[in-house]
């Protein structure tokens, strides 16, 4: 990958936070997956019709579930921006079903995350009926494909034991 | 590749003779990720160093969350493959009939299954 992609790609983790230059050296190791994977993980997280916000308190939760330091260690500065702070992160990423500065749509979404690698036969037909009622198929699947792919990454860097960068 | 050597090398991958050692290295790598991350150190770094550029060590990291992700979603949505393990294009319902409820060998009874499409039927 050329230096000039590189620098791309560097602005673009500088821009959100929540993957930095430790992230974009690993993957420069496998050329053919740096872009792709970058992009998927940044547009996953960006992009799309769920909050952002919550997005990020699901991230940080999964991380966590992970037992990965890197990805729960970053912040999203967008996030931040648009308002969560880390209170809003720790009660999202704790007792949320008893937290009233949730609404039932967003604790579907945070159950489904914590659920989907916690007990997994639970997210089931019921589970997924109960998620059309908060939100649109494509906003399941939206979420769904983001959980999966930010759990997966986060598998992996802890299994590689990537830090965050100092500074 | 054979469904017999998918089936060894996901079964007894420690003990194959079907398989390479590299192939070996990089399955207890994988089974490690997904079974017990906690055991994951300098020891199979090493193993997989003898067999694997530093590269290829992250494509395959990166390549086995990535499956243990999406794996874990798509069973939860509970659809199953378009084709037979032969290539026929089928039915959700014959597929379900044609695969079960949970991963199988395709050597398990899946390929019989899938050449008795009357059967699935009724």
């Amino acid at each position: 990958m050329s230096e000039a992609k590189l620098d791309r790609l560097r602005a673009q983790a500088a821009e959100l936070g929540a993957v930095d230059e430790n992230f974009i050296r690993l993957l420069s190791q496998v050329p053919g997956y740096t872009e792709a994977l970058f992009d998927s993980l940044t547009r996953s997280h960006v992009d799309g019709d769920v909050d952002h916000k919550l997005k990020e308190i699901i991230r940080i939760g999964l991380a966590r579930q992970a037992g990965d330091p890197y990805f729960g260690t970053l912040r999203s500065k967008p996030a931040a921006a648009a308002g969560l702070t880390e209170d809003m992160i720790e009660a999202g990423c704790g007792d949320f079903e008893n937290d009233d500065r949730f609404s039932a749509r967003e604790k579907w979404a945070l159950r489904y995350a914590r659920l989907m690698y916690t007990e997994p036969k639970t997210v089931n037909k019921a589970f997924y009926d109960e998620g059309k009622s908060h939100y649109s198929e494509a906003e399941i699947m939206e979420l769904g494909t983001f959980i999966a792919f930010h759990y997966g990454m986060q598998l992996f860097t802890r299994a590689i034991g990537l830090k965050v960068a100092p500074g | 590749m054979t469904e017999d050597q998918i089936d060894d090398g996901i079964d007894h991958y420690e003990t194959s003779e079907k398989i390479s050692e590299a192939d070996r290295v990089a399955l207890r790598y994988s089974d490690m990720m997904a079974n017990a991350p906690d055991k994951i150190g300098s020891t199979i770094y090493a193993e997989l160093s003898e067999h694997y550029a530093d590269a290829e060590i992250v494509e395959l990291g990166a390549f086995i969350g990535f499956n243990i992700g999406y794996h874990t979603f798509f069973g939860s949505l509970d659809f199953y493959p378009m084709f037979t393990p032969d290539g026929r294009l089928v039915s959700q319902d014959e597929s379900r009939h044609i695969y079960g409820d949970t991963p199988v060998s395709h050597l398990d009874g899946a390929m019989e299954r899938s050449q008795a499409p009357d059967e699935a039927a009724e």
